[in-house]
């Protein structure tokens, strides 16, 4: 699905991805872990288009096509999804527009038929229940006012809507107590499916409680550092980050 | 009836002719109330840039157009008139089109309002009516308004009887037909609530055909003790033409207005609302929507007067522009020495969409009294990069995004209409203007 070779990225002319490798077929769940400023959310950034990253090196592949050289909707309309560690509020655009805009736009770029008002709502409500969003948040304006736990689980029923290829969660965990955490998941752990793929970027071992991962990557200073199963995270959390960095340093 | 006024003197000619015109039917008093105007114009003269009101928008491409005044009917497109009604059930509906009365087009049964046009009215010698005209405007605040007095072509008059509370609208729709092609008009409105009265209006301006005229354009509106006027305006005019609407208000005490102004059309548009709190406890609100695109100017002047203690106002005046738009925003708020526990806000927001776009805005404030709550601000900006990200990223375009963007800004505004109908209808509106390609986009 997505084949990540030698990726090197600058931010204001410093280096920060030097060197990554990553390989991730359909079905599988990858953890990103590592402390911060390791370069874990800029990956997370480069792959889904957002401005201000330079790649200088290397190369990004989904599903046969050269992802850096698309726009950031051409990635959207391929499948990639991002759900992003501080989703944007839009005062003034209607939750559901946006839903159903966003919905429309993949689907006309893909040649198929725009949905029909009575079948999107149909298809919003039956997923807001499915990630427990209240109903009245879709009525509302784009992620204004709400909680941080509802602004995750808007996230996540936008992914729910789009049925993205692959998904991105970018620190999805931060900022949510055990309750909302849990929702979360489900509604993550939902959408798996043996044709899709996500990667968890995030700092702590937590989240992957509850979304279990089938690779776990370490990543620190620009580099992969350790890769390993499930137990790597165990371990993470554990021992913290500290003896892998040394290691990596000796 | 016709004459150019694309001089002070073409336009004093234009109004000498018109008096020498006068239908016999028309009353004295209307006679005299043109000669005060036409007195008024050779005072004042017509407005230029070194006015400090004016500074910003040009009046020299109105004047070169040589728009003529002349009331000749043209074939009135009924079916297509029609069609450009409001979808929903409204109390009653006047119709104008090219500044012409429609009564076959109109609607005028309802209970508890008298309503029609104004040169009937007046005819009638309708002493209320005759008292009124003029009781706020005088006889013109600058040249163009004392011109539309100079040369009143007609209007709607309404007035809402005491304690009558209507449910649902009444529409006033002013459109323009081809015939209006490099024509003046000058439409002069008069809307009075009595004691307790309340009401909506929906006020709009469309065109059926893009060409250029000169809508010069005056409403007065008396709102008497504890009425209340919902005002929605849509101005929408041929991208072509010029508008100028001039809109006094008169606030008895405890009363309240909401105004909503939305200017989309018009090659040149300037909309004025002056209003001086006659009474205590009234409520001004104020809410507005500009949009600006290649080609247009757009102008609000906002002069509310805090004269007495106790009053209400806020302005809320959103503007978007496109290309080489630009637009004017100058509100002022004079509270008064005497006017103490007044309530005054004023914001102006602005949104860039391209570099060549220009924004003048003044608002001002100016606080005589001292136990008073008033606020006042401007902003100028572009779309939030994070924000179009976002949307990008779930799958819309660069344009898809900043339309959606913008119609969010607006929809603070929009939301002001109570129609559904009519949201929709300026939403799509927008949209469409928005589509238009953006040059050097931001």
């Amino acid at each position: 699905m997505l084949s990540i070779r030698n990726l090197k990225a600058n931010v204001e002319g410093k280096e920060i991805l030097k060197g990554i490798d990553l390989e991730v077929k359909a079905g599988e769940v990858h953890a990103i872990m590592g402390p911060n400023g390791s370069g874990k959310s800029t990956l997370a950034h480069i792959l889904s288009g957002r401005d201000g990253y330079e790649v200088t090196g290397g190369s990004v592949e989904l599903r046969g096509d050269d992802l850096l050289d698309l726009e950031t909707e051409e990635r959207a309309h391929r499948g990639v999804f991002l759900a992003m560690q501080y989703p944007v509020e839009l005062p003034g655009v209607n939750n559901m527009t946006f839903l159903r805009e966003s919905l429309n736009a993949i689907r006309r770029a893909r040649g198929e038929e725009v949905i029909d008002a009575i079948s999107f709502m149909k298809l919003v409500r039956q997923k807001a229940k499915q990630v427990k969003l209240d109903e009245k948040l879709l009525k509302r304006s784009v992620n204004a006012g709400f909680s941080g736990g509802e602004k995750k689980r808007n996230e996540i029923l936008q992914m729910a809507v789009l049925e993205p290829a692959l998904a991105i969660l970018d620190e999805t965990d931060s900022g949510l107590d055990i309750d909302a955490l849990r929702t979360v998941a489900d509604g993550v752990n939902m959408l798996c499916s043996a044709d899709r793929a996500l990667i968890v970027v995030t700092h702590y071992q937590r989240l992957l409680e509850y979304i279990e991962p089938d690779h776990v990557h370490v990543l620190a200073g620009g580099r992969i550092i350790r890769s390993g199963g499930k137990e790597l995270a165990l371990e993470l959390e554990e021992r913290g980050y500290g003896w892998l960095l040394e290691e990596a340093a000796a | 009836m016709s004459g150019q006024a694309t001089t002070i003197s073409g336009a004093l000619m234009t109004a000498q002719h018109y008096i020498d015109m006068l239908p016999v039917d028309e009353g004295y008093w209307l006679t005299e109330q043109r000669f005060a105007a036409i007195d008024r114009l050779f005072d004042l003269g017509l407005p230029h840039a070194r006015q400090e009101a004016w500074r910003y928008t040009s009046v020299t491409g109105l004047l070169e157009q040589g728009f003529i005044t002349t009331d000749e009917p043209g074939d009135i497109p009924e079916a297509e008139v029609q069609q450009h009604f409001l979808a929903d059930q409204v109390a009653a509906r006047l119709i104008f089109v090219d500044g012409l009365f429609q009564p076959a087009l109109s609607d005028l049964q309802i209970e508890g309002v008298q309503l029609g046009n104004l040169r009937s009215a007046m005819a009638q010698g309708d002493q209320t009516v005759l008292q009124a005209v003029g009781s706020l405007s005088g006889a013109g605040e600058h040249g163009f308004s004392a011109l539309n007095l100079a040369t009143l072509q007609d209007g709607a008059m309404i007035r809402v009887m005491a304690d009558c509370k209507l449910e649902t609208p009444i529409e006033l729709l002013h459109i323009t037909s081809k015939a209006a092609a490099g024509r003046s008009l000058r439409p002069r409105h008069l809307i009075i609530l009595e004691k307790n009265a309340g009401a909506t209006l929906v006020e709009r301006y469309l065109a059926l055909d893009e060409v250029s005229y000169f809508n010069n354009l005056v409403c007065e509106i008396v709102l008497q003790e504890g009425s209340s006027l919902k005002h929605q305006r849509v101005q929408q005019e041929s991208l072509q033409a010029y508008h100028l609407t001039e809109l006094y208000l008169g606030l008895q005490a405890d009363s309240h207005y909401q105004g909503v102004n939305v200017a989309l059309g018009g090659q040149w548009s300037r909309t004025t609302v002056n209003n001086r709190f006659a009474a205590p406890g009234a409520i001004c609100e104020l809410d507005g929507l500009y949009l600006a695109g290649d080609g247009q100017l757009v102008d609000f002047h906002l002069d509310v007067d805090h004269a007495v203690p106790g009053c209400e106002s806020r302005e809320n005046f959103k503007g978007i522009l496109n290309g080489r738009g630009r637009a004017v925003f100058d509100g002022r708020i004079l509270v008064r020495e005497q006017a103490q526990q007044s309530n005054a806000h004023l914001s102006n927001a602005n949104l860039m969409l391209s570099r060549q776009a220009e924004i003048d805005t003044k608002p001002q404030l100016e606080i005589l009294a001292d136990d008073v709550q008033c606020s006042h601000g401007a902003t100028v900006g572009q779309l939030d990069p994070q924000a179009m990200f976002y949307l990008r990223s779930r799958g819309l375009n660069e344009d898809q995004a900043r339309r959606l963007l913008c119609l969010g800004f607006a929809q603070e505004i929009l939301d002001r209409f109570e129609l559904e109908s009519l949201r929709e209808q300026l939403q799509e509106t927008i949209h469409q203007r928005l589509e238009a390609a953006v040059s050097d986009p931001i």
